[in-house]
């Protein structure tokens, strides 16, 4: 909320158009100025929308409180009022009131802009609620157009900075078209309740005929909501084929391949899959444009030796969460349980392994730059056993349940700790193994090549020990999960 | 007679707390075993023991004259079937490749095993379910996916958890059948139950778990005996000590 508050203040007041202003940024002309104030409130928008959330309705949950006797229309009441009372919601709605009122000029302006709050807080909420069912049925096809626009964005940004002085001088003419159609998007027509001066008369029909759409609106929620407490989300089941199976079950056989298959089942993953393939595609080319020695010998080489690190944090970080209790089953086979966690530990990194080795040739072919090849090697075979033994540690010793919804807060699929250190370390580790040394980087290599030494005779013993880990750390958690 | 499972002196301890004290049970070979018994009394830990899923701290367990011990491990488990309660399954499969998957894993082998899974799902009506995600079916049909599978694996020791919970009425009757056919052909079946009428029309022997321990064993000729004066439900009673709690609800 700081920061959101922190942020409306710079744009508002900071840049400000007063004389002293002026004479400090003598470019920040009042079109200029009214450029930014509806970039910000736009880019604003977009991101109250895609942050609006409407957790707490919770109807499959709330609904049950009909079986206990709560009256059906007090319930839709409650869930229509507690969604607003999300803190996210309330940081947004209430920023949006602090960025409309310090910019307003007319008394009769603050109950326009209360009102316009309101309208599109409950229209961002009619919409949103109607999205989330299209994105629930095109789940891939919405990730694919959302991974392009990002893709897109960057590439906008790129050509952008490349040739900045070209673009404004060519901008700088048109400013007062483009400010005239972002006035006309959403950002834009909240600024513009506070910014036009429409008259008293004027205000009092805006403000009657919002308060009436808002009030239709809240009515269309509440009459949403009791029908959704009536009828669940039932769905007929459908037939649904499992070629990954069947593919993922040839390759890596019946046991690790089941547990890929489970991997891959979960949404969070295939999402966080595409955006992996995603992020090199972006990210390489922008840096490797970039004049900064420390971008192509730093990040560069960090992103990607992430990328087998993230997939191999996707299958092996949590490695019971996702079947859980189904794992008993597991345990009631005929086939000793050292075989089956061999197995699936082996089954889980072939493909991270496999990108691993693809990323680090790719590095010796295409961005030789970057470093020897001894160098490269011996820097990721780091990096990856590093947080291999990261992850085996919190497969056992960080276990959870891993739930079937993406974003989780409660259960998420890999546990907040081992996020933080993972992308703490990323970073950190990064800096320290690709930070050029230039003539001690013997040194360097001495030491990584000791430390890979060191934990793969670790990893090897610990695989003996997987099971007595297993027993004693996960297996009561399953059983009690009953 | 031979003994499917015998068990001395056998101590199960959540943490310091034992929840089977010095349990002593011998199950013949053959016959379908009823366990009953209140909430908390222990019946699911010890079949989640008989399963190998949870260790014991003191005793001694043979199944099928094997020890129970991490030698013989596999091979008990090859000859035993079980259905926790709630059953486990693999959740993100269809039935269909459930129960190719378990018959893959047992090496059943057999020819037309496929068509003997479609005619039990047939017989528990949830062939239509085949090719539906276990996920998405109802409890009861659930039960019966998992009833089946344990069926198709050919187990000679069959450990039931409320097998009869959420299903419906036609099909316990019909589970109920598959039991008593089952026993014809010498597999030993354990069930535990809640409803007292169900286990004293199908099984031959009853035992009363309560704290821990088997506070009466019911063999069919002590059964005739105690049931000339007393239905099961007054025997349970007795031995499970119920405490007369009426006026405590009095202000009903």
């Amino acid at each position: 909320m700081l920061v959101n508050l922190v942020g409306t203040a710079i744009v508002v007041v900071l840049m400000d158009s007063d004389p002293w202003m002026q004479l400090q940024l003598p470019w920040l002309t009042p079109e200029i100025y009214s450029f930014i104030l509806l970039v910000f409130g736009n880019v604003y928008w977009v991101m109250h929308f895609s942050f609006t959330n409407m957790r707490l309705m919770n109807i499959e949950e709330n609904r049950k409180l009909l079986g206990f006797g709560f009256p059906l229309k007090r319930l839709a009441k409650y869930l229509t009022v507690i969604v607003f009372c999300h803190p996210v919601n309330i940081i947004y709605n209430f920023t949006w009131l602090v960025f409309l009122l310090i910019q307003i000029q007319h008394a009769y302006q603050i109950p326009v802009a209360i009102a316009a709050v309101a309208l599109n807080y409950v229209l961002i909420y009619s919409i949103k609620s109607r999205f989330i069912r299209v994105v629930e049925k095109r789940f891939i096809a919405v990730v694919i157009g959302f991974l392009f626009l990002i893709f897109g964005l960057f590439q906008f940004i790129s050509l952008l900075t490349s040739n900045s002085g070209q673009i404004i001088a060519e901008f700088i003419p048109k400013i007062e078209t483009i400010n005239l159609v972002f006035s006309w998007l959403p950002g834009g027509i909240l600024i513009q309740t506070v910014t036009i001066d429409y008259g008293l008369t004027n205000a009092a029909i805006i403000f009657t005929f919002t308060s009436i759409l808002v009030g239709l609106l809240v009515l269309d929620h509440f009459n949403k909501t009791k029908a959704g407490l009536l009828n669940p989300g039932l769905r007929k089941a459908e037939e649904e084929s499992s070629k990954l199976w069947i593919v993922l079950r040839k390759i890596l056989g019946r046991n690790a391949g089941k547990y890929y298959f489970y991997v891959m089942k979960h949404p969070y993953n295939r999402l966080q899959v595409l955006t992996l393939a995603v992020i090199p595609v972006v990210y390489v080319p922008l840096l490797l444009n970039v004049n900064y020695e420390i971008a192509q010998t730093i990040l560069i080489p960090t992103i990607l030796a992430g990328i087998p690190v993230a997939l191999l944090a996707m299958g092996m970080a949590n490695m019971y969460g996702y079947e859980n209790r189904e794992f008993l089953l597991h345990l009631q086979m005929p086939i000793k349980l050292e075989k089956q966690l061999k197995e699936r530990f082996l089954g889980v990194i072939v493909l991270p392994l496999l990108v691993f080795y693809l990323i680090t040739v790719f590095e010796l072919l295409v961005i030789p730059e970057i470093g020897r090849p001894i160098e490269i090697f011996v820097a990721n075979t780091f990096f990856f056993l590093m947080f291999m033994l990261l992850f085996i540690w919190s497969s056992y010793f960080q276990y959870q349940k891993a739930t079937y919804s993406s974003f989780s807060y409660k259960h998420p699929i890999i546990p907040q700790k081992v996020t933080f250190a993972i992308s703490f370390l990323i970073f950190s580790l990064g800096y320290l193994v690709f930070v050029p040394l230039n003539g001690l980087e013997w040194y360097r290599l001495t030491i990584m090549s000791t430390v890979i030494v060191i934990m793969g005779i670790y990893l090897w013993r610990q695989m003996d020990v997987l099971v007595n880990l297993f027993k004693n750390r996960v297996l009561m958690k399953l059983w009690n999960e009953l | 007679m031979e003994r499917a499972v015998e068990i001395k002196n056998l101590v199960k301890c959540y943490e310091d707390e034992a929840v089977l004290k010095n349990l002593d049970l011998q199950i013949p070979k053959g016959t379908i075993f009823g366990l009953i018994g209140p909430n908390g009394a222990g019946k699911s830990t010890l079949i989640g023991v008989l399963t190998g899923l949870l260790s014991f701290k003191e005793g001694d367990i043979r199944i099928h004259d094997m020890p129970l011990n991490s030698d013989n491990e596999l091979a008990i488990k090859r000859v035993t079937a079980a259905i926790l309660q709630p059953p486990l399954l693999f959740e993100q499969f269809s039935s269909i490749e459930f129960i190719e998957y378990i018959c893959e894993i047992y090496e059943i082998e057999e020819d037309g095993l496929i068509e003997k899974a479609y005619s039990l799902m047939d017989y528990f009506d949830i062939k239509d379910f085949a090719k539906i995600k276990v996920n998405k079916l109802s409890s009861g049909s659930r039960k019966k996916l998992a009833f089946v599978t344990a069926v198709l694996i050919q187990p000679k020791l069959l450990l039931l958890d409320e097998p009869f919970e959420s299903v419906d009425v036609i099909s316990i009757e019909r589970m109920k059948s598959v039991i008593r056919r089952l026993k014809e052909k010498g597999v030993t079946i354990i069930i535990t139950s809640h409803i007292l009428e169900v286990v004293e029309n199908l099984c031959d022997d009853i035992a009363i778990l309560h704290h821990g321990k088997i506070k009466a064993y019911l063999d069919s000729v002590s059964r005739k005996e105690l049931q000339k004066d007393a239905s099961l439900h007054e025997i349970f009673e007795k031995y499970v000590e119920v405490e007369k709690k009426e006026n405590i609800v009095d202000w009903l």
